[in-house]
């Protein structure tokens, strides 16, 4: 292929739709009547741009119905959302549980690094006190439980211990 | 409605892009669902054919590639079976003119099938090309004449 076809191929389409100054265009004719092998690429393309137009097609209707029932199956299966959490919210908490980290465990800010200890130990002051009462609320209940369970079940005993020596005292005087 | 505006021209293009119908039918589907489940995230500074094309021309460029052997060999199959035993006649009985048409069209590049596609199947403008493919519109007319000039040589050769 000569350097003037590679440079007429590259301007065919161009050609064909008219696109090209009539100069440009004046040569490519003049070149398409000397040259068989462009010639034939030119009505080649000219015959497929006419073909391709009828590749076009109508959507089956199958496909159609498919298509339509979309929306619904997106909607059956979209997720319940139980928590809405912005990411915005996260990345803060996130950023200051790294800064509250940072402060605690380096002594980079020696006032900080003093205050959250001071507030971690109040913390767990707060859960030893805590759970020194729950302790005790448990000891109270069960002995309340105990107390009460435990005359009762002495009201009972004693109760019957009162029949049989009543009985027994009865037994002795008939 | 969005299936009534963009079926039609979703559908062309996966089928012209796979030259399959049981393909292109699932592709259109998958390419409805992506649609619908990205309408939120659609900016409307941006046409909404192009942003439908933009998903239309990832997925079948996706599926393409993740699908690529089986599809090779498939044309290569019916190539063979084209240009061997079987006389042109049968040829013509076992598929039809356009069908053939379709599955040259099938081994270009698949830039170039898209951008052929768009302009000499479903007729749209450079100018519209250009805004769906978001590149200049001198790209668009040298991919299209690059298409034509393969396909016609395809054709010339009489290979496929």
């Amino acid at each position: 292929m000569s350097k003037k076809c590679r440079e007429i191929e590259l301007l065919l389409s161009a050609y064909l739709e008219s696109e090209l100054s009539r100069e440009d265009a004046a040569g490519i004719s003049e070149h398409l009547g000397d040259c068989p092998d462009c010639l034939a690429k030119k009505e080649k393309i000219e015959e497929l741009i006419s073909r391709l137009s009828d590749l076009q097609e109508e959507v089956p209707f199958f496909l159609k119905n498919r298509l339509y029932n979309i929306p619904e199956i997106i909607e059956k299966e979209a997720p319940v959302k139980f928590l809405v959490f912005p990411k915005w919210l996260a990345a803060a908490i996130g950023t200051i549980i790294l800064f509250l980290n940072l402060f605690y465990f380096t002594n980079i800010f020696p006032p900080g690094n003093r205050t959250l200890h001071q507030f971690v130990s109040s913390v767990e002051k707060i859960i030893v006190k805590s759970g020194g009462w729950i302790e005790r609320i448990k000891e109270s209940k069960e002995l309340l439980f105990f107390t009460f369970f435990n005359k009762k079940a002495v009201e009972v005993k004693s109760g019957s211990e009162g029949q049989d020596v009543n009985a027994e005292k009865g037994g002795k005087n008939g | 409605m969005l299936i009534n505006a963009y079926s039609k021209s979703v559908y062309n293009i996966a089928l012209n892009f796979f030259a399959e119908r049981d393909i292109a039918s699932d592709v259109t589907q998958e390419i409805f669902i992506k649609v619908y489940h990205n309408l939120d995230k659609y900016r409307e500074e941006k046409n909404f054919s192009s942003w439908v094309f933009a998903i239309s021309r990832n997925y079948c460029i996706d599926y393409w590639r993740k699908n690529k052997k089986y599809m090779i060999n498939r044309q290569e199959l019916d190539d063979n079976i084209a240009s061997g035993k079987s006389t042109p006649e049968e040829n013509l009985i076992r598929e039809s003119e356009i069908d053939g048409l379709r599955k040259k069209l099938a081994k270009l590049d698949p830039e170039l099938r898209l951008a052929i596609i768009l302009r000499d199947i479903q007729d749209l403008s450079y100018k519209e090309i250009a805004e769906r493919f978001s590149i200049p519109e001198g790209t668009v007319k040298s991919r299209i004449n690059r298409a034509r000039l393969k396909l016609a040589q395809a054709y010339m050769q009489g290979d496929a």
